[in-house]
């Protein structure tokens, strides 16, 4: 199973937490051991790391495989603590599938999408992972529930502020047209491992 | 919608704007204190509780402890407004877990959400749920979800959420949910059309499967048939494909779960997954250059490997599997070559003969010097697990050499693994011994107390390896710097055995102390109280030194420790008795040997395997590690129904026997063990004159009905030669509607004797108005006296059960012969009494006309392939027939029958012989019961 999702930027800030299981200890310390685990390897070693010194941090029922799976895209690292029920390649198409959906339904997600539209992120996570466990791989389907969701949210809200300018529901309103362009050309291929 | 808070944006980008820390938890601390004191003063509308909820939330993210908002989000949620409800339910699912107090007071609002008639509240409740769901959840909700789940209403999403939303109150709470009870209708949505839907089901389905392997066994003919799909016949949506690869997370899931179940012993599946496993293995031969599709494609080819492993260590298809694997760990990717040897750990952990893998040793001890920390571990395990007599010595020495430079985290792992291949292996006590001192001299800090535990427990049991253990650990400790373990070892090794080398020069009792006791002033207390123990059994056996050692009492007698301080006051008296006095003796005494107990150091490297989400189907070490592992696996299982009911002893009463059989299936694989127990449920029978009397009617011909209701026909044709017989089941959809998740299971009571399987995976679905035909293929091997049962299960509106008797009866297998009169009367006295004749007297009906039924009699009995001699008994309404019962394992075996009706007594005598008790018996009791059944058809 899914222990957690996580995103940092290069420098260390988190930009998405999630964890499925409860927390043992606070979750600073956690994220930091996390992110130096990742950071520090450099960008020619596998994806997985078995990580048996974050089970103290975690939760009591984690077993003896903690592995963290991670892929690093630009400026950010998606980072995915698993068990040992959950194949590595899986779960690095996962994130895979997890960033193809950002950058569908943000256009071209940029790191300033995350900080602004945090709440968006969740519910795309959501319609990807569901309490640890893979709900839905294909991008399409995922989209779809993204949309359907967001039309709902923008109905209700229209409904209770009708005399509202702005619609509100677009992932991206219009103060914030600042595209880093971190993904593009990422996706082919070339840097994305 | 976040940034139409404007509060909120401009919250967000003051931290951003933060240069240093201090500055960001300052206003987080002032906006903290200002939600606190708008929440204190009440009156908030949902706008801006969602906005303060918001600000909550982000806080969290960035990783801040919060407490407070918890009330606000529960209120939200129930807000009409779906923005509102969605932020109170992204709120709860973050800032509250399991144990929250606060879920309590959402429960209800959940459980309206998911009775709604609107989807999407429906999957926010669900994914609330699958967050946060704990014991009061589970128990007021687990039927709703269900309820979601199997609804023929339920779109999609709902039911991939609500599949997963169920396997985790599941695994929170297992007693809530009747598990065996819903096996059947969950399977059944493995057919769904959906492949998400089925991604997720086969979650659930993994889960429930490993507690429930005989009410789920269903899964496995769905699994196998789902993967023949995905791969042969690649039928999927393309919106499916991942790059080409027919969702890889399916394909994944599937081939775990047929790990979970033994090999399966009906050859049609076995065949179709042989094929599916060479298609992927031959799909991987051609590496792509997209990296994304050649994940894709290894992460199903990795699990495909390892499902080969596990239905066949032997089979073709590993080999194939050894010679990717040799290629994948050399391979210029980090990625394949750390699952490569992952892999390879696991073809190790199963195989008879490591022969294939140690050709590649020298590679795999390479990658012990990888760059990645990953891998290296990984290659640990490896060789941990291909470890045999051969070639411990080699890999012993290697882990020796790499332990000195390892990373640290790695040291203490690698010790004990160390410690457990050195006892496992060793071929001779001096080795051991040697590598084990060396083991503590190279990584003292990281070896656990347990081994050095070990090393005294083996030594005090081994009488021929005291002196040398006693005479190397003499020489470890003369160099100038020793580990405090190796003191300790030291210490009492010396204590228990220095006398037996205290002739030799340069071990004299002086020599023996003055080493150990140079070494003491290093040490810990817990190590110097070992060390007078040490001294007080050398008072009894070293007398010459006795005045050094009660120095050493005398000095210890005032330090501040109190155990030290305890131990030398006792020692430092008992010492000091007179010369003659026994005490010391007695209390000296030699070490008895331990009882032999299991090591130790397995258990400290199997313990922490974790208690939530799926087993490991198998684990690092040797196949006895792994038979070991499968058995303490299933002595863990949760007793279910089967395992309660008492087994039943075979007819003949020959207990002792099978008692005997179960012995001696002890020592066979652990996977044939396993299938004994693995015989599924069998369903309740499907009643009704008419089923009977179609049952009957089939029993003495070859084609027929053999069942039929407003929905379903269904028809037999068969036919049999020998020992072999094809039978043709066709199935008719009546009505107007398709029927989906159609299934079709066969339970034969003793698949030793009788093997039936169909020819293929029957069609999942059967439309409206048509019919589909299945073959069965039979073939007996041996005597058997219960009829196989035949269950289908479909979806018409609900789950549909029909289980009935299929008729295959031992009679089929008879071929009649023509006898004249001497050879039978021949043959019926070489044949005798009993044993080998059955007879037995029962009533029987008179025809209208009030005689005996001869007509029926003779049909019945040419029906079940008799040849009738007309020729041999004078009186005609008696019959006599003869036939050759074809198996092919226990060959021909003649049986002669006599049929003596009395019309007058309305009784009937029936006189079976046969060269088998078993088939004569058998041949019997069928023949009775149709005989005395009302003449209903003949």
């Amino acid at each position: 199973m899914i222990h957690a999702v996580l995103i940092f930027n290069t420098s260390g800030v988190p930009r998405l937490t999630k964890f499925y299981t409860p927390l043992r200890a606070e979750s600073q310390p956690l994220l930091q051991k996390i992110f130096q685990l990742v950071s520090t390897r450099p960008a020619s070693l596998c994806n997985f790391l078995d990580a048996p010194e974050l089970q103290n941090l975690l939760g009591s029922k984690i077993g003896d495989e903690v592995r963290v799976v991670y892929r690093n895209y630009a400026t950010l690292y998606f980072v995915f603590v698993v068990d040992g029920a959950e194949s590595e390649l899986g779960i690095l198409d996962l994130i895979q599938v997890f960033v193809e959906c950002l950058d569908r339904s943000f256009e071209n997600v940029c790191e300033l999408d995350l900080v602004f539209h945090f709440d968006d992120v969740h519910h795309i996570l959501a319609q990807v992972i569901q309490g640890g466990l893979v709900l839905e791989t294909n991008v399409d389907v995922i989209a779809q529930a993204v949309d359907e969701a967001s039309l709902a949210r923008k109905t209700s809200f229209l409904s209770a502020n009708p005399l509202a300018l702005g619609t509100g529901s677009g992932p991206r309103s219009s103060t914030l047209q600042t595209p880093l362009n971190w993904l593009t050309g990422k996706l082919g291929g070339i840097g994305a491992r | 919608m976040a940034t139409t808070m404007r509060g909120l944006t401009q919250f967000i980008a003051d931290i951003r704007g933060a240069r240093v820390r201090e500055l960001e938890e300052k206003r987080i601390n002032k906006e903290m204190a200002n939600i606190r004191k708008k929440f204190k003063d009440g009156n908030l509308d949902g706008y801006q509780k969602k906005k303060y909820v918001s600000k909550i939330i982000f806080t969290y993210i960035l990783g801040y402890k919060v407490d407070v908002g918890h009330m606000e989000a529960v209120n939200l949620i129930s807000s009409h407004k779906y923005s509102e409800k969605q932020i109170g339910y992204l709120a709860v699912t973050l800032l509250m877990h399991e144990n929250s107090d606060f879920l309590r007071l959402v429960v209800n609002s959940i459980k309206k959400d998911l009775d709604e008639n609107n989807e999407i509240n429906n999957c926010l409740a669900l994914h609330a749920i699958a967050n946060v769901g704990g014991q009061e959840m589970a128990e007021a909700l687990a039927e709703d979800v269900h309820r979601l789940l199997i609804s023929p209403t339920s779109q999609s999403m709902v039911k991939k959420k609500a599949a997963l939303t169920l396997l985790r109150l599941y695994r929170k709470h297992p007693d809530v949910i009747p598990a065996a009870e819903w096996a059947m209708r969950i399977v059944s949505i493995m057919d769904d059309d959906d492949l998400g839907v089925v991604n997720c089901v086969t979650s659930l389905v993994m889960a429930l499967a490993q507690d429930h392997p005989e009410a789920y066994a269903v899964c496995y003919q769905k699994a196998v048939d789902r993967m023949e799909r995905l791969i042969m016949e690649r039928e999927y949506s393309a919106t499916y494909a991942y790059y080409k690869v027919p969702s890889p997370w399916l394909q994944v899931k599937l081939l775990r779960l047929l790990q979970y179940y033994p090999p399966s012993d009906d050859s049609t599946l076995l065949r179709i997954l042989q094929d599916v496993l060479q298609t992927i293995m031959n799909n991987s031969a051609e590496q792509s250059r997209n990296v994304q599709h050649n994940n894709a494609q290894n992460a199903v080819l990795f699990e495909a490997i390892s499902l080969a492993i596990h239905l066949d260590s032997r089979s073709p298809l590993v080999g194939t599997a050894a010679v990717l694997l040799a290629r994948f760990i050399s391979s210029k990717e980090t990625n394949v070559r750390y699952l490569g040897l992952d892999t390879m750990a696991h073809l190790a952990a199963r195989v008879d003969s490591l022969e294939s893998i140690k050709k590649h040793q020298g590679t795999i001890i390479l990658s012990l010097r990888d760059k990645d920390i990953s891998v290296r571990r990984r290659a640990l395990d490896l060789l941990y697990s291909m470890c045999d007599v051969d070639n411990a010595e080699l890999i012993v020495g290697e882990l020796l050499q790499y332990l000195k430079i390892a990373d640290y985290n790695l040291r203490e792992e690698m010790v004990l693994k160390i410690a457990i291949l050195t006892e496992k292996y060793s071929t001779s006590y001096k080795w051991y011994v040697d590598t084990i001192l060396q083991l503590i001299n190279a990584a003292g800090d990281h070896v656990g107390e347990e081994v050095w535990y070990r090393v005294v427990q083996i030594t005090t049991n081994t009488e021929d390896l005291q002196p040398y253990a006693a005479r190397v650990v003499m020489e470890h400790l003369r160099s100038p710097s020793s580990h405090e373990s190796l003191i300790k070892v030291g210490g009492y090794i010396l204590g228990e055995y220095g006398h037996l080398i205290a002739n030799e020069t340069g071990y004299s009792p002086s020599d023996q102390f003055s080493v150990l006791h140079s070494k003491s002033q290093f040490c810990s207390a817990p190590t110097r109280a070992l060390l007078l123990s040490t001294y007080i059994k050398w008072v009894n056996v070293f007398p010459e030194i006795k005045p050094h050692l009660v120095a050493v009492f005398e000095r210890y007698r005032h330090v501040l420790d109190s155990d030290l301080q305890q131990r030398a006051c006792e020692f430092y008296a008992l010492a000091s008795r007179p010369e003659d006095d026994e005490l010391l003796q007695n209390v000296c005494e030699e070490m008895p040997p331990f009882p032999p107990r299991e090591s130790t150091l397995l258990g400290r490297l199997n313990r922490k395997m974790g208690d939530t989400g799926d087993k490991r189907i198998w684990v690092h070490g040797g196949k006895e590690a792994n038979q070991e592992h499968e058995a303490a696996r299933k002595a863990t299982r949760k007793p279910t129904l089967l395992d309660a009911q008492p087994t039943v002893s075979s007819p003949d009463g020959t207990n002792g026997e099978t008692i005997l059989d179960a012995l001696a299936g002890l020592d066979l694989s652990a996977p044939t063990e396993a299938k004994s127990e693995l015989i599924p449920p069998i369903p309740p029978l499907t009643h009704g004159a008419n089923v009977d009397r179609w049952f009957e009617k089939l029993s003495c011909s070859n084609d027929g009905v053999l069942y039929e209701d407003v929905q379903l026909q269904m028809g037999i044709k068969s036919e049999y030669h020998g020992h072999l017989g094809r039978i043709a089941i066709f199935i008719g959809n009546k009505i107007a509607s398709p029927l989906t998740s159609f299934t079709a299971t066969l339970h034969v009571h003793d698949p030793d004797a009788l093997s039936v399987s169909f020819a293929k995976i029957p069609p999942t679905t059967i439309m409206a108005r048509t019919q589909v035909q299945q073959l069965l293929q039979v073939e007996l091997k041996k005597p058997f006296n219960q009829n196989p049962l035949l269950t289908i299960t479909f979806l018409a509106g609900s789950l549909q059960t029909v289980t009935l008797r299929l008729p295959i009866l031992l009679t089929k297998f008879i071929e009649g012969v023509k006898l004249g009169p001497s050879d039978f009367f021949e043959r019926w006295k070489v044949i005798g009494g009993p044993p080998r004749e059955a007879q037995v007297v029962f009533p029987i009906t008179l025809n209208d006309v009030g005689q005996v039924d001869t007509l029926k009699n003779r049909t019945v009995i040419s029906g079940h392939r008799f040849t009738l001699l007309d020729d041999i008994d004078p009186n005609s309404s008696n019959l006599v027939g003869a036939g050759v019962l074809h198996t092919s394992a226990s060959g021909k075996v003649g049986c002669l029958i006599r049929l003596e009706p009395n019309g007058d007594a309305k009784l009937c005598r029936l006189t079976v012989r046969s060269t088998s008790e078993e088939v004569a018996s058998g041949v019997l009791e069928i023949l009775r019961s149709q005989l005395s059944a009302p003449p209903s058809f003949a």
